[in-house]
């Protein structure tokens, strides 16, 4: 099995079906096609997204419903084409595609998640991209009250 | 904020070598052109927002502070990581 050196947890021995592709990269990071998520059991909640190439790069994240139990997907008829899902509507959550927002936190525990530009990734095909919304429903600062998030997703 | 009122068709000079024109307008939104000398970076600004919180996202959690977040999380120092 093939490791990688990860930001925070040493080095992760990982499948290769369990490998994401991002043919776009994320903004800022453009480079970046490989991703892999770590989990901590202990905290299911929290999802780590670790860059295959380089181990400095490692986004924690929330599920959208985390953050907003209420959320609603609005993924752009282009970025559906990109990530192989049908054009016509969104997704389901769980089944189709899992929905993370990216956290920053300013200090230890005082944390917004964006909600404005959430994570999606295709579970069948591995695919993943930023769908930035189209709309102005949701903030790119949401703020999470702790790291201790009350709902499951 | 300068506030101007354009319809469709017409444009807006901004200095002296970019040129904003109102294609069409719809109930979806505006249509807009843009002609600006190349070296003129055109940019949807949630692009510009998505790519500095990537940017704050990758870069304001150091080791030591993940750690201490978890272990008051968790109530101990043994984190199991698992990769799905």
């Amino acid at each position: 099995m093939p490791s990688i050196a990860t930001k925070y947890f040493g080095v992760l021995a990982y499948r290769e079906e369990a490998v994401f592709e991002f043919p776009r990269g994320l903004p800022a990071f453009e480079e970046e096609h490989r991703f892999v998520l770590i989990e901590i059991p202990e905290n299911a909640t929290l999802v780590f997204l670790q860059s295959l190439r380089q181990p400095e790069l490692c986004f924690l994240a929330f599920p959208v419903l985390v953050a907003d139990r209420e959320y609603r997907l609005a993924v752009s008829r282009e970025d559906l084409e990109a990530l192989d899902l049908d054009r016509g509507r969104q997704p389901t959550l769980g089944s189709e595609v899992v929905v993370l927002a990216l956290v920053s936190l300013q200090d230890g525990f005082s944390a917004t998640a964006n909600l404005m530009a959430p994570i999606v990734l295709n579970l069948k095909t591995l695919r993943g991209l930023q769908a930035i919304r189209q709309d102005n429903l949701y903030s790119h600062q949401h703020s999470i009250q702790s790291l201790r998030p009350e709902a499951a997703c | 904020m300068l506030v101007l009122r354009r319809r469709a068709g017409e444009s807006l000079l901004i200095g002296d070598d970019v040129e904003v024109e109102v294609l069409a307008i719809t109930a979806q939104g505006a249509k807009i052109g843009i002609r600006a000398p190349r070296k003129t970076v055109v940019l949807r600004k949630e692009l510009k927002i998505t790519r500095q919180q990537n940017e704050a996202a990758a870069h304001g959690l150091t080791r030591a502070d993940l750690k201490q977040a978890l272990e008051k999380l968790r109530g101990s120092s043994h984190i199991e990581p698992s990769l799905r």
